[in-house]
């Protein structure tokens, strides 16, 4: 767990998570392999995009799930009109290096 | 000899045969259990209380068996949303492109309207939720059908709990592979829902080399509906295969029957890849929603959940008064070859037939 991390408020209904922020992944490029569930249906859809990273991410739970912010979004899904997005950890590819994962570029555990 | 269809995923699950059957249907599941395949129920839409009460039926009905729970893990989030936005999001010219399909089609409105209000910011949460129960009931296997299960695997593995993952890219299945995932679905274009953009035959052999010398079972998806794709998936070098759409007509499938018998008439061409439902791009049998979004008139498709929220009263009407013109499901190009209703359990023997006959062509 990251010495920077802390308590997030979680938004009512959401999972609490512990914030936390690693100033190695700060501009770092990457693509997230997204998507999710539909909601109200059994369908799930496919989304990609590429951006850069905050550094800031989220652990949920306690495995932990991590999630990265990804910003200055430069591929999103057409329609999607927000300006960035939470990525899971492991669907982060780094546009330098895809082989590698995200947590070899981070200072904090 | 051995059988040519006795895989090593065979071995892992304890299965007479290498198909796997991905259902939202118990009956279907336990059918094609107790036939000597395997079943993955997909319970993404359902409550943890639902989730352990499924379990509950389907082990009182296959006799210590092996299954799997099938959950969406998400993958990306949007960095904000709430519902009361997300409505006032809603442009008025898609608000009234989607009253000129209700009128034109004369579209019901559904009987209880879809509960948008539970909509929004609840990926992480309803996963986790769900996933307790898959670990407090150690599910034999746990199946993630989008999303890395990376995350889960030690404490899953300390359960004794089985992880397969799908995947639509073969960077995806070899860091997946790196993780520990025990078994790596491949999914093509031509699967129901949300596939990638690589087709059944290119993405199941890459993703074969990339599991080569690590143990790791894949299993072929997309488009899977005879027994001439299990053999060719086998050929491919995968250890058996994952299908969806085949069950959707089988008697014991709970969808309501004019909707089997629309899938019953689809062909492959009928099955769209589109995001006119839900603003994600994904595979569904045509139907006038899809036309009218296809044509120039059409405003653009909004973002999800946006576009779903607009999709979801056409779609729930349809279905309240069985309006078999209107109706849509999700469905893989294999569609073609699902003409008949038949139980499950004939629907496996058929496949394993055929696709025995294909090895004894080769042979002989």
């Amino acid at each position: 767990m990251s010495s920077t991390a802390s308590l997030g408020d979680a938004p009512l209904g959401q999972a609490p998570f512990r914030s936390g922020f690693d100033a190695a992944l700060t501009g770092l490029e990457a693509e997230c392999d997204g998507g999710g569930p539909l909601e109200g249906t059994h369908f799930a859809g496919r989304q990609y995009f590429t951006g850069r990273l905050t550094g800031h991410y989220r652990d949920f739970g306690p495995y932990p799930w991590r999630w990265y912010l990804l910003d200055s979004l430069t591929r999103k899904p057409d329609g999607f009109t927000h300006d960035s997005v939470w990525c899971d950890g492991e669907s982060l590819y780094p546009v330098s290096d895809p082989a590698k994962s995200i947590e070899q570029y981070c200072k904090t555990e | 000899m051995n059988s040519p269809l006795h895989t090593p995923l065979c071995d892992k699950l304890g299965i007479e045969y290498p198909v796997v059957a991905f259902t939202h249907c118990k009956d279907v599941a336990v059918a094609v259990i107790n036939s000597g395949g395997f079943a993955v129920l997909g319970e993404a839409l359902h409550t943890p209380d639902e989730i352990a009460a499924d379990i509950k039926w389907i082990r009182e009905r296959i006799g210590g068996k092996p299954f799997g729970i099938d959950l969406v893990l998400p993958s990306s989030v949007p960095a904000e949303k709430s519902v009361a936005e997300l409505l006032a999001m809603i442009p008025q010219e898609q608000r009234d492109f989607e009253q000129h399909i209700k009128q034109k089609y004369n579209v019901p409105d559904p009987k209880i309207a879809p509960n948008i209000h539970v909509w929004g910011g609840l990926d992480q949460k309803r996963a986790m939720d769900q996933l307790e129960v898959v670990f407090d009931e150690r599910v034999p296997v746990f199946a993630s059908g989008l999303g890395s299960p990376a995350f889960l695997l030690k404490r899953a593995h300390e359960l004794g709990i089985q992880v397969w993952g799908l995947v639509g890219k073969p960077r995806q299945a070899k860091r997946q592979i790196e993780a520990g995932t025990d078994v790596i679905i491949a999914q093509g274009f031509d699967a129901a829902g949300h596939t990638g953009n690589i087709g059944t035959f290119s993405i199941v052999p890459q993703v074969v080399d990339a599991a080569r010398g690590t143990g790791v079972p894949v299993i072929a998806a997309g488009g899977v509906t005879t027994g001439r794709h299990l053999a060719a998936a086998l050929a491919l070098g995968a250890d058996g295969v994952w299908t969806g759409s085949l069950w959707l007509t089988s008697r014991e499938s709970d969808l309501n029957m004019p909707l089997k018998e629309r899938l019953l008439e689809a062909e492959t061409e009928d099955t769209m890849y589109s995001d006119c439902i839900s603003g994600y791009t994904m595979r569904t049998t045509r139907s006038p929603w899809h036309d009218e979004w296809m044509s120039d008139a059409a405003p653009e498709v909004l973002k999800p959940p946006l576009q779903m929220i607009l999709s979801s009263n056409y779609i729930q009407g349809s279905l309240d008064y069985q309006r078999k013109d209107l109706m849509t499901e999700a469905a893989g190009q294999g569609i073609h070859y699902i003409k008949e209703m038949k139980p499950a359990r004939q629907i496996l023997s058929d496949i394993v037939e055929e696709a025995l006959d294909v090895f004894d062509r080769f042979a002989g």
